[in-house]
């Protein structure tokens, strides 16, 4: 049977879900519609793009969502190779670790965010108790900008941690004992180990990591809707967010969907630099399954 | 490594892991009197108070947990239905066609979808399917379909062609090779795609929130959020905390159950090059 | 190992899977990109008839398979079974049976489900299904073994188990890739004449591929030489021993290996270790270089001013360092040095 046949179902979907969107959204900026317009869409050229290129808060956001997503995702890393590293050791109960460890993943953001929210609680929290209990005075973790931006890193590291972890711990399965063992026989350590085998031949797993993260974190909406919604004064605001609210709050869809095709656009910029970044870095090696 | 330093790390993995899900437990069982008196003591104040008020509630717990298993279960099988024949010919093709498709697909893999909901929201609208809980497997399955796709076109690739080609020439059709020889061989990798599939399905957020509003309809997440908004000053932490440990049980049975399905079917799908 | 089978009964069994047919190749061609991989093969095989294809690895022996068996397009030329031209069919509608190299048994099923999924799904009833499984199993002693995964066999019971299934496709026409290459040399021995009993007892055209010349010989009524996509001779292995049509065949049937002379008036001359006589005078002056025992003979690698030389001689003939070889005129193989073949 033709190819072109079985796949056609599944691409059908794809364009309805992905591609119809987008022409939607590229239609739409091109239209006020908001309760100034009565929600009818009239035509306004280019209005919303004018509006967009000097509008301070989707700036604003740009750079603080870069900066999230950056951030989180070099702490994610880190702490999911440590964490793939140990849970690819034998050892009894491993497989129950295995799966407790992956439930922070499991569970939907908007619950964890609103756990989350109870734990940095001031002043009934856990960890305001703890610096009570220290003699400590209590931290408006939520309320000022800089401790509710490391909050909603910290919540986002322990909900998708896992996730590298899991990838990475994948890449580890696939390399063969014999290479360790080699390199012992040798005389390296286990620490040189580390750099020299085992860390070369999980790039293309760090690879995709990097690129399934970035992604998620460059479009991250429900962990900071919940967690902060945005807050204070809009200092932990992500893109999505702006383009969430710029619909459903300010009911303005012509300006919403100019928000969200240039989120689209910066990204596909940024995914852009990053492949000719990798083409540039490591074209001699390609990895084939 | 030692075994007294890996144990020592295993259990900070499991206090940071878990941690958060004993708080909102120990949260649960507590009386508002309790949890405002500060974390110090432990006497007193134990209740079960929390459950009753999510459980009796209108409509009653249950019944988002039964919405959510339906959507996740719909979804994960259109996804799976949509995304073998797919992953089986673009694992059977070579060339242009493969290397479009999968390129596609990996960007669409890794597009952060809440960009679409606004738009997805209008065709809900005009198709008239909005506060229709089955429509949801319709975002779902589309969303999910090109990491299926991916981790199942890699899972094709890895059988030795050999089988299927003996199979071709014992007479079976394309439908008895993938039922006989094929997917029973590729086991791992539909569990965990089916997985992936379902746990998004049962923990997305936007799309659940703006197609459905009829309280007795809501999947888990959307109504989650509505028992932690029901309050404008305080959030209820009691009864929202038994709502999360209640809606987490499912999900730990699924991820202790297929823990080894997860790891062995990202293992051969992870790379795509 | 037990691999003792009445004969007859072998012969009557496989009868009863196979019809009675005859597969003519005429100018097989199959390019990958541009590059031809087989190159206008010409080929007949008679119902009942054993070919081996045999040649060194990449000449494209396993590529005559796959495109009679139709897992790889025919770029050119016809496949005729019984007069019929099957080129363009589907490979499921050309009642073709093949055992793999790897054997490819479904490693998820029991020997017994593996042999009769196919009869099941072809619409065979039960009843009918049970009688030809359990006179397989018999055929090729796996009686015991049927409720075992491919995983619980040794190497020798898969391949029973995978040509078991061969036999109940009830092919036209039977194909066999290197089916021997993954068992140990003693074992390959042993299966042999089993083997030959059920391939050549049938009706139906075989072709066993192999680069295993021992095997061919040991297997085939007739072996076809492949090399670089084309054929380079066909016959009996006494034909190809005794009358090799070029130095290609010359070289590669016969072990040790064939010794070639140059001669000066641009003919090579081919002469069989095992022809070579040690003379008191005229003959090629030789000096031992090092020698191989094989119990019963032993081979010397020796030094001629024409080049290196092998010598199969007596195991109980001792010798000085410097010798003088002759052989007779009849054994003697002449060949053609610019085009190979033989004058």
């Amino acid at each position: 049977m033709s190819a072109l046949l079985l796949m056609a179902p599944a691409l059908l979907l794809l364009l309805v879900v992905f591609v119809w969107p987008l022409l939607d959204y590229a239609w739409l900026s091109l239209q006020a519609q908001s309760v100034f317009t009565g929600l009818e869409a009239v035509p306004v050229g280019t209005l919303n793009w004018q509006r967009l290129l000097v509008d301070g808060r989707f700036w604003q956001d740009a750079w603080q969502t870069l900066r999230f997503a950056a951030v989180s995702v070099a702490l994610e890393l880190v702490a999911g190779l440590a964490i793939a590293l140990l849970l690819h050791q034998r050892w009894r109960g491993r497989g129950v670790v295995r799966g407790l460890a992956l439930l922070p993943w499991a569970l939907p953001t908007t619950v964890m965010a609103l756990g989350w929210r109870w734990i940095f609680n001031d002043p009934y929290g856990p960890i305001n108790g703890l610096l009570q209990l220290l003699g400590l005075a209590t931290l408006p973790f939520l309320a000022a900008p800089e401790l509710a931006w490391l909050a909603t890193v910290v919540a986002d590291v322990w909900k998708t941690t896992p996730f590298v972890a899991l990838l990475l711990l994948a890449g580890l399965q696939m390399i063969p004992d014999d290479l360790y063992e080699a390199f012992a026989l040798e005389g390296g350590t286990p620490w040189q180990g580390l750099w020299r085998i085992t860390l070369p031949l999980l790039r293309p797993y760090i690879f995709i990591v990097l690129l399934f993260r970035l992604a998620q974190a460059l479009g991250v909406f429900d962990l900071i809707a919940v967690l902060t919604g945005g807050g204070p004064a809009s200092s932990t605001e992500s893109l999505a967010l702006y383009a969430y609210l710029n619909a459903m709050r300010f009911l303005d869809f012509g300006y919403s969907a100019t928000v969200m095709l240039g989120m689209f656009l910066l990204l596909l910029a940024g995914a852009g630099g990053l492949l000719l970044w990798r083409r540039q870095t490591d074209a001699p090696q390609e990895v084939r399954p | 490594m030692k075994a007294g330093t890996r144990t020592g790390l295993v259990a900070l993995l499991l206090l940071w892991s878990l941690g958060p899900m004993l708080w909102q437990l120990y949260t649960s069982l507590r009386t508002p009197e309790a949890l405002l008196a500060g974390a110090g003591g432990l006497a007193g104040g134990w209740t079960l108070a929390n459950y009753g008020a999510v459980l009796g509630s209108d409509p009653p717990f249950w019944r988002y947990l039964l919405n959510s298993t339906v959507v996740g279960a719909l979804s994960t099988l259109l996804t799976l239905a949509l995304a073998i024949p797919c992953a089986y010919a673009l694992s059977r093709r070579g060339g242009l066609l493969r290397l479009l498709v999968g390129g596609g697909l990996l960007a669409a893999a890794v597009f952060p979808y809440v960009l679409l909901f606004l738009a997805l929201l209008q065709v809900a609208r005009q198709l008239g399917l909005a506060n229709n809980l089955l429509a949801l497997c319709l975002p779902y399955a589309g969303l999910q379909l090109p990491l299926a796709v991916l981790l199942l076109q890699a899972a094709f690739a890895e059988l030795p062609p050999e089988l299927e080609e003996s199979a071709l020439l014992e007479g079976f059709s394309l439908w008895q090779r993938l039922r006989w020889i094929l997917l029973p061989l590729m086991g791992p990798a539909v569990v965990s795609t089916g997985l992936l599939v379902f746990l998004f399905s049962w923990n997305e957020f936007p799309i659940a929130l703006t197609w459905i509003s009829r309280s007795e309809l809501l999947t888990l997440a959307p109504a989650m959020a509505r028992i932690a908004g029901s309050s404008v000053y305080t959030v209820p932490y009691g009864a929202f905390a038994a709502a999360t440990v209640l809606g987490s049980v499912p999900l730990l049975a699924l991820l202790l159950l297929f823990q080894r399905q997860i790891v062995a079917g990202l293992t051969q799908g992870a790379i795509k090059g | 190992m037990t691999h003792t089978s009445d004969p007859a009964t072998a012969t009557a069994t496989a009868k009863e899977h196979t019809t009675a047919t005859s597969l003519r190749l005429e100018g097989l061609c199959r390019r990958i990109g541009g590059r031809p991989i087989l190159d206008g093969i010409n080929l007949e095989v008679a119902a009942g008839e054993c070919l081996a294809l045999l040649g060194p690895s990449g000449c494209g022996k396993s590529t005559v398979l796959r495109v009679i068996a139709g897992l790889d397009p025919c770029d050119g030329g016809r496949i005729l079974l019984d007069g019929r031209d099957i080129s363009q069919q589907k490979p499921a509608r050309r009642r073709v049976a093949m055992v793999f190299q790897s054997y490819a048994l479904y490693p998820h099923l029991s020997v017994e489900r593996n042999l009769s999924l196919g009869m099941e799904l072809r619409g065979v009833d039960p009843e009918q299904r049970e009688r030809e499984l359990a006179a397989v199993l018999e055929l090729l002693q796996l009686s015991a073994l049927r409720r075992r995964r491919p995983s619980e066999l040794s190497g020798g019971q898969r391949q029973r188990v995978a040509l078991a299934r061969a036999l109940l496709r009830k092919p036209q026409l039977m194909l066999l890739d290197e089916p021997m290459s993954n068992l140990d040399a003693q074992l390959r021995e042993e299966l042999r004449p089993q083997l030959r009993t059920i391939l050549c007892g049938g009706r139906a055209p075989a072709i066993y591929v192999t680069h295993d010349q021992q095997e061919a010989m040991g297997i085939a009524d007739r072996i076809a030489v492949l090399q670089e996509g084309r054929l380079q001779q066909c016959g009996t292995p006494q034909e190809l021993y005794q009358h090799p049509a070029n130095l290609f065949v010359a070289g590669f049937i016969g072990r040790p290996q064939i010794n070639l002379l140059p001669q000066g008036d641009g003919t090579v001359v081919g002469i069989r270790p095992e022809h070579l006589r040690a003379v008191d005078e005229g003959g090629l002056a030789v000096r031992v270089r090092s020698r191989e025992w094989h119990g019963a003979s032993q081979l010397l690698l020796l030094e001629s001013a024409q080049g290196p030389l092998r010598w199969t001689c007596d195991g109980n003939q001792t010798l000085g360092d410097d010798l003088r070889l002759g052989w007779e005129r009849r054994h003697e193989h002449r060949f053609e040095q610019a085009s190979g073949e033989r004058c």
